[in-house]
């Protein structure tokens, strides 16, 4: 026998309601109100259901309509009537608001919000005493609308708009004040409406709301919360007699028996310590938040969901609070719940990322973590289906693995390989750019491995996917995916650069040091820099295709105001210039030429800088170039005599860094290894000058003096005319003195 | 270096005493990627002995006055190839680490016995007798004292005869990154010295990598 089917019956009730709602007469449509509020309340399908009826529109015309005829001068039954029928609207809409964002959206579209603050808070409010009821339900239906994020921005510039929000604050009910301060939790972003707020005196009214009920304490908490968020201004004029006071309170209801509540007054005190941490600085607080948030954890809801998230904010980039939540057994109450599985996606994001702040400084946590295989809980979330998990999976690797000691114990165990980069590799291939991302910050830490380990991730594939997204649109994975390619090759076999480079290109690498980016151009020039290092064939990279990639790392140098930039294309040249005699002379070649405008090399800028790291790594290609063992490095010395480049190393002699002092010392003794050997020319008067000079010198144009001199040094000859024998030499050098 | 296992007759001297690269390290010889080569006297009363050996550093993490290599020892005679352990050391900054080991079985009194042995150190003996050297400012110095410790053998096993039961108290010159250091363990033979200069590996002059986790 068939029968109608459920959903059927649904749309015949539906449809019904729908109906009477429609109805002239008043009673029925109340009726017709009640019995849809009953339906939906709780009810996502059943909201859903009359939102395709067109419920909500319909609803918020009968609520227009009601707020119309609202008359103090008629008859108590009708304005009774009329008062009831505003009071189910509004909690009609609201309830489909509540949780639902279609429903917020089908409410604000329909312009109800704006019906409920005019209809029952502005109007209806002066009436304070009669219409309690309809201010109260005006007002407990807008909170679920500021709830959502769809919600419309509250001007809090407005002057009007800040007279309401006051008066809503000020409000006796719960509600209409709770109201008021989910309107500054949704809607005060930035810093000058946190400011406007704190000067229109908020929180004076929202302290003292604190000490109202659950529903006003939980409110004013976040709205507190919100006022404060990144505003150490804001927090500093909070200063003065009600401070203590006010921080006492939240303090104290940290430990209210309602779990929201905790985790919402927590939040609070989290937001003022990051703000400015000279408060909340005893560790007494300070350890009490952590096992606050710990113990929150057990919570099975939302607010267990949400309190590892504030624990992260809570030790993220602070040392001294992730020691502190290691001594309470942090990692091991993290790793409690991991274990329990089938985690809810945003409570197993949320610890992911905890442990990953957990470990982001301290090398305790890490071998806390390996101790406890808590990597093998990870590796499995980096497959999980949320986006987010996999996302924060990674960041919880990479957190792991910012540790040379941590990289090694990996490599010395058997978890390094296939376990751990077979599921990161695919990550490289995923659909969201998040979680590519974060993939690639976790290989670019694994893959800094020195056993011959690297070739697992190579044989993978992951070379290929690498380089792929090095030629990503995406700025953040080119960058990224050169960091990782960077690692890979940091004293990498010869097989394997091989194999890397012929997947790059010279000519890929050649445009990426070029990049529109001025941190990919630093991670390419570094890559190169990993490239020529190691055994001396490797330089040849550098030269291939006609040198393309020599070329762009001398260009970049020219045109680079970064001194990251300018520090790795330093080194490559310094790196490249520990080669051959060919290669020593194309770095020259580099050096000496002169960027448009520009009167000097680049290395006397680069030499002259603020940057010790960049000091010392022009000193360095100035070194290599020179090296004494090399027979050409006496011309090359001349050279870059002549370009001035020697005397600002000589003017570095007492540089106030001390690695740079160092190599300007043996620069010096090397530049003077080439003078000693001309010492030996003892029929030659020399001065020691400390910069370039001119010295009369009477030189027998016939001698070999000259000749000799001119193996040595380049200088102009001058005839004087007056007297022919006599020659204006200029001398380029520092050298030992005979007699003046 | 491993030594081997309880084979000194010298009486055993009991008694009691990362990242990241964020700031410039203190000197450009001491960093990752560098490698030096020399030896390590293993000598005791009944022979002359020396081994080849080769240290690379693979890790520094300055604010933590840490850093970690291996150390390879070629013609180890009880070993077919070179033996390779992966180190960690402790740089003395007067921040995380003092001229007082404090573990290790090496007291005090053990303590001033090495650091005496090198002369950069000369100078600093008595702010380190007063307290330990927790009053130097090191940073413009230019040596720089380590403890090395080696953790455990990378390709060989624990039952190869060698020990790392010790450790050294070693001395790195920032001027030429010369290694000087000695070894110290109460039951091997005292001051085994160990002698590296820093390895341009066939270049002529230095080059440099580096890496960078995230």
């Amino acid at each position: 026998m068939p029968t109608t089917t459920a959903s059927a019956v649904c749309t015949t009730v539906g449809n019904n309601i729908l109906l009477r709602l429609t109805s002239g007469e008043r009673d029925v449509k109340l009726k017709a109100l009640r019995e849809l509020k009953n339906q939906i309340i709780g009810n996502r399908t059943k909201k859903l259901s009359f939102l395709k009826l067109g419920a909500v529109p319909a609803v918020a015309g009968i609520l227009s309509d009601a707020v119309s005829a609202v008359d103090v001068a008629d008859n108590d039954e009708n304005d009774r009537i009329v008062k009831d029928i505003i009071v189910q609207s509004a909690a009609v809409l609201g309830s489909f608001a509540c949780g639902f964002e279609a429903g917020v959206r089908a409410v604000l579209d329909a312009g109800a919000d704006i019906l409920i603050q005019r209809g029952c808070l502005v109007e209806e409010m002066p009436l304070l005493k009669s219409y309690m009821e309809v201010v109260d339900a005006g007002a407990r239906s807008l909170k679920m609308i500021y709830q959502s994020k769809m919600a419309p921005k509250y001007d809090f510039l407005q002057e009007e708009n800040m007279e309401f929000l006051l008066s809503l604050l000020n409000n006796e009910s719960e509600n209409v004040s709770g109201l008021g301060a989910s309107i500054i939790s949704h809607s005060c972003k930035t810093s000058l409406e946190q400011k406007l707020l704190f000067d229109a005196g908020v929180l004076k009214r929202l302290t003292s709301l604190l000490g109202g009920s659950l529903i006003q304490r939980d409110a004013s908490l976040e709205s507190i919360a919100t006022i404060f968020k990144n505003n150490p201004e804001v927090v500093s004029q909070f200063v003065g007699p009600d401070t203590g006071r006010t921080l006492s309170c939240i303090i104290e209801i940290v430990k209210d028996r309602f779990a929201r509540t905790r985790l919402l007054a927590s939040l609070c005190l989290i937001v003022i310590r990051n703000a400015s941490p000279c408060y909340l600085q005893d560790v007494g607080i300070k350890t009490k938040l952590i096992n606050n948030l710990l113990e929150l954890l057990d919570d099975p809801g939302r607010v267990g969901d949400e309190a590892s998230f504030a624990f992260s904010s809570l030790i993220a980039e602070k040392e001294d609070m992730q020691k502190l939540a290691f001594e309470v057994n942090g990692v091991d109450k993290l790793y409690n719940h991991l274990q329990k599985g089938s985690l809810h996606p945003r409570r197993f994001e949320g610890i992911l990322l905890a442990l990953a702040d957990m470990c982001s400084k301290l090398e305790c946590c890490r071998s806390r973590c390996l101790s406890l295989q808590v990597l093998k809980l990870v590796v499995d979330a980096l497959a999980h289906d949320s986006s987010d998990v996999r996302s924060a999976a990674c960041m919880c690797l990479r957190s792991v693995s910012r540790s040379i000691k941590f990289i090694q114990n990996l490599s010395a165990g058997s978890f390094m390989n296939e376990t751990i980069v077979i599921p990161l590799v695919r990550l490289l291939d995923d659909t969201s750019t998040a979680v590519q991302v974060a993939a690639l910050g976790a290989i670019s830490n694994i893959v800094v491995d020195f056993t011959t380990r690297r070739s697992t991730f190579i044989r993978l594939g992951g070379v290929k996917l690498l380089v792929q997204l090095s030629k990503s649109m995406d700025s953040t994975i080119r960058l990224n995916a050169l960091r990782a390619l960077r690692n890979l090759i940091f004293l990498a076999e010869d097989k394997c650069k091989e194999e890397i480079f012929m997947e790059l290109t010279a000519s890929l690498l050649a445009s990426l040091i070029c990049d529109p980016e001025p941190s990919v151009q630093e991670q390419a020039l570094a890559l190169v820099r990993n490239l020529v290092d190691g055994r001396i064939n490797s330089v040849e990279y550098i030269f291939a295709e006609d040198g393309i990639i020599l070329d762009a790392v001398g260009r970049q140098l020219r045109i680079a105001s970064k001194a990251e930039i300018e520090i790795q294309g330093m080194y490559v040249l310094g790196n490249v210039a520990t080669g051959k005699e060919s290669h020593k002379e194309a770095v020259m070649d580099q050096l000496l030429l002169r960027a448009e405008n520009k009167a000097q090399s680049c290395i006397i800028k680069f030499l002259q800088s603020n940057d010790s790291r960049l000091r010392t790594a022009a000193v360095w290609a100035v070194l290599n170039l020179t090296c004494s063992s090399s027979p050409g490095s006496s011309g090359r010395l001349v050279k870059l005599h002549d370009a001035g480049i020697v005397s600002h190393v000589k003017n570095m002699v007492n540089d106030p860094c001390l690695d740079v002092k160092l190599r300007v010392k043996t620069a010096l003794e090397q530049f003077n290894s080439f003078d000693d050997s001309l010492a030996s020319t003892s029929c030659l008067q020399f001065l020691t000058v400390r910069a370039v000079g001119e010295l009369s010198h009477v030189v027998d144009p016939s001698s070999k003096e000259e000749e000799s001199i001119a193996n040595y040094f380049r200088f102009s000859m001058k005839k004087n005319k007056k007297k022919k024998s006599t020659r204006t030499v200029k001398f380029c050098f520092d050298v030992p003195a005979d007699s003046l | 270096m491993p030594v081997r296992v309880a084979e000194s007759s010298a009486p055993s001297q009991v008694s009691g005493a990362h990242s990241e690269e964020s700031s410039p390290p203190i000197c450009s010889l001491l960093t990752v990627g560098q490698a030096f080569s020399g030896t390590q006297n293993v000598s005791n009363l009944q022979k002359e002995e020396a081994w080849r050996v080769n240290v690379r550093i693979q890790g520094c993490d300055l604010e933590h006055g840490y850093l970690c290599g291996t150390m390879e020892a070629l013609n180890v005679p009880m070993a077919d190839t070179p033996v390779v352990t992966f180190w960690e050391g402790e740089i003395v900054d007067a921040k995380n680490y003092t001229f007082y080991t404090g573990k290790w079985e090496a007291t005090p009194e053990d303590d001033i016995r090495h650091w005496t042995k090198f002369p950069s150190f000369a100078p600093l003996l008595s702010r380190v007798e007063a307290d330990g050297g927790k009053s130097l400012d090191l940073s413009n110095y230019p040596y720089i004292f380590m403890r090395w410790k080696e953790q455990y053998f990378v390709n060989v096993g624990t039952d190869c005869g060698l020990t790392i039961a010790g450790f050294y108290y070693v001395c790195f010159s920032c001027s030429d990154g010369s290694i000087n250091g000695f070894y110290y363990d109460p039951n091997s033979s005292p001051f085994q010295k160990l002698e590296l200069k820093c390895a341009n590996e066939g270049r002529s002059g230095f080059s440099f990598s580096s890496y960078e986790l995230q």
